[in-house]
């Protein structure tokens, strides 16, 4: 089994408040594997994402636990792998008075990187035309474009993004949500933090869900949302499909127009609603979405009970 | 490249492309264009139309006199007499002192000079990372290169090496021109132009000190606005509370710094005249301050606000 690109055993950050401490992660046991994909990270606000990060990053200590990137212990060897490591933390953060090609250089310049590589980041992102205005000039989305342009400075095995379609327009989330897709297929592992559920659902492979800086959740995406056990039928007369499915056992109603089965077997379906002569126009698969998995975990979490 | 070397390199551009800095910088030379200025008009030889202009100023002052100005001794013509004296009187109009390195190096131009160097390089550390703190751009450098005590050193270096520099050319062109002008008016005296050029020497390190000190300060604080409050308030009330503390003057910066930029100083212990009230004249109370005692002290104090700060950087959680 290869390294994990990440890997947190106990990790644990507490914060002194004047309300008295404060726990933002807790025994937080999470691993990514490294060798591409992209692996979701989800969490309600103030849930211990965001600290997690940047503890792995080196910006926040850990109060207890170990952390490690490509299997080096942080912070401690966090030097020795940082050049394999691109993230946007939060919000970007930039000088302000320089432009955004400027700030640019400056970050590759610290890591011996060729000025070619921020022309081709700049090119990457669609900010030709604009890296020489001031970044304060700038409109979030381009802010938030700068950020990832500066992550590929290092053309890195491992991107950690906290939130980086933040102030995007849809074509940019788009944009960004294909960058990303591109990446993980490439080989990069990229842990992606997102609120924005249907996005993860798009792009990532797997997902880890926190509540409380505690994991609720890991593993494929598939895997945790399970296999689809009902569908939607659309017919010309619903209240006869119903009466149809339920004589031969399958618990059927009325919902939104269609018709809600809950079976894992399609094919009974169509087989038996075309013997009685109704003639089946659409046939989905109710498969939970990320987001109601979500909320139905962290909700339990919430309340303190199995989800 | 070294690591060390490029992060120098990417400190220094940093440093430079700020526009508070550059400003800063500039008043680094401007203001002594304007004092040195100044100084050289306010000393300027006479001239013959210098002393035309005199000498009809003292003469118009005649004519406001009355001519005759009858008293108990009788009659006096102050018209007459003030004409007597007009010669004299336009010597007075024409007192100027004459550019003389000494008097400027003591307590003329050069104290005022290197002071306001040494304040704006002092807030130029300070602004420089008060800019990283404030944008947060300090977390994104972090990124990019993780080991803390080497950003803070790299930094440390930048500003207080510009400083030096900086300061080091400024006062050395300001003595320069000084001593030249001297010369051409015939009053540089021999070795006026070394004690002149020592000072400032001294005075560039004492401000490479303070932008470092003003650095150090606000990478402890996360505040520009912090650092400049504190050492204002100093500025202001440091020697008030000192002398309320009963502390010495030995202990006073500003008198430390005095004696840093003047290679020593004398100062007044009232404790000293406090022991000897009851025989008054026997005993003088003034101590030496030695340039080497006022390095070591102050160095001290920079050295423990740079330990504090480099352990601050490195340990605190970076927003």
């Amino acid at each position: 089994m290869s390294t994990p690109a990440i890997e947190t055993v106990r990790l644990r950050k507490e914060f002194s408040t004047r309300a008295g401490l404060r726990v933002a992660v807790q025994d937080l046991d999470l691993s990514v594997p490294a060798g591409g994909g992209v692996h979701g990270f989800l969490g309600p606000n103030g849930s211990g994402k965001t600290t997690t990060i940047r503890m792995l990053l080196g910006l926040a200590r850990a109060t207890s636990g170990e952390m490690r990137l490509f299997g080096e212990s942080v912070p401690e060897r966090l030097p020795a792998v940082i050049g394999r490591v691109g993230a946007v933390v939060e919000s970007p953060k930039f000088s302000p008075n320089f432009s955004g090609r400027l700030n640019l250089r400056l970050l590759a310049d610290a890591i011996g990187a060729p000025r070619s590589r921020v022309d081709a980041a700049i090119e990457t992102v669609q900010m030709q035309g604009r890296d020489r205005d001031r970044y304060r000039s700038y409109s979030l989305g381009m802010k938030q474009r700068l950020a990832i342009a500066a992550t590929l400075l290092k053309d890195p095995e491992l991107l950690i993004l906290d939130e980086p379609t933040n102030g995007l327009d849809p074509a940019g989330i788009r944009e960004v949500r294909e960058t990303i897709r591109g990446l993980g297929d490439a080989g990069v592992t990229v842990l992606l933090s997102s609120h924005i559920l249907a996005e993860v659902q798009q792009v990532c492979t797997s997902a880890t869900i926190i509540g409380n800086g505690r994991m609720l959740a890991s593993g494929r995406v598939e895997d945790l949302l399970g296999a689809s056990t009902a569908f939607r039928a659309v017919v010309p007369d619903p209240e006869r499909a119903v009466a149809v499915l339920g004589a031969a056992g399958l618990s059927a109603v009325v919902e939104d127009g269609g018709v809600r089965v809950e079976t894992t077997d399609a094919a009974r379906i169509t087989r038996l609603l075309g013997e009685a002569g109704i003639w089946l126009s659409e046939l989905t698969t109710l498969r939970p979405d990320l987001e109601t998995y979500f909320l139905r975990l962290t909700e339990a979490e919430r309340l303190g009970r199995e989800p | 490249m070294s690591d060390l070397s490029r992060l120098l390199r990417v400190e220094l551009a940093r440093y430079v492309h700020r526009r508070a800095v550059l400003v800063l910088l500039g008043a680094c030379l401007v203001v002594p264009v304007l004092v040195g200025a100044m100084t050289l008009w306010d000393s300027r030889p006479v001239s013959a139309d210098d002393h035309a202009l005199a000498e009809a100023r003292a003469r118009a002052e005649c004519m406001d006199r009355p001519r005759v100005h009858n008293d108990t001794a009788g009659s006096i013509d102050l018209g007459g007499l003030c004409l007597a004296r007009v010669s004299e009187r336009t010597e007075e109009l024409l007192s100027r002192p004459p550019l003389d390195l000494d008097e400027e190096r003591e307590g003329g131009s050069g104290p005022a000079v290197a002071s306001l160097v040494a304040i704006a390089l002092l807030l130029a550390g300070t602004t420089f990372t008060g800019h990283d703190w404030a944008s947060r751009s300090v977390s994104n450098q972090l990124l990019f290169e993780p080991r803390r005590g080497r950003v803070w050193a790299a930094k440390a270096a930048v500003v207080s090496g510009a400083a030096l520099v900086v300061a080091a050319l400024v006062l050395s062109s300001y003595w320069l021109v000084l001593a030249t002008v001297a010369e051409a008016r015939e009053t540089l005296r021999p070795g006026q132009l070394v004690d002149a050029l020592q000072m400032g020497w001294r005075a560039s390190g004492v401000a490479a000190a303070a932008a470092l000190l003003g650095f150090a300060m606000t990478t402890l604080f996360r505040s520009t606005v912090a650092t400049i409050g504190i050492l204002l308030g100093f500025a202001v009330a440091g020697s008030l509370l000192l002398a309320g503390l009963g502390v010495s003057e030995r202990w006073n910066p500003a008198m430390n710094l005095v004696a840093l930029i003047d290679d020593g100083t004398t100062y007044y212990d009232d404790k000293c005249a406090y022991y000897d009230a009851g025989h008054p004249g026997d005993h003088s109370c003034a101590e030496v301050l030695s340039f080497t005692d006022a390095a070591l002290y102050l160095g001290t104090i920079v050295g423990l606000v740079c330990v504090a700060s480099d352990r601050s950087f490195r340990r605190r959680d970076v927003p």
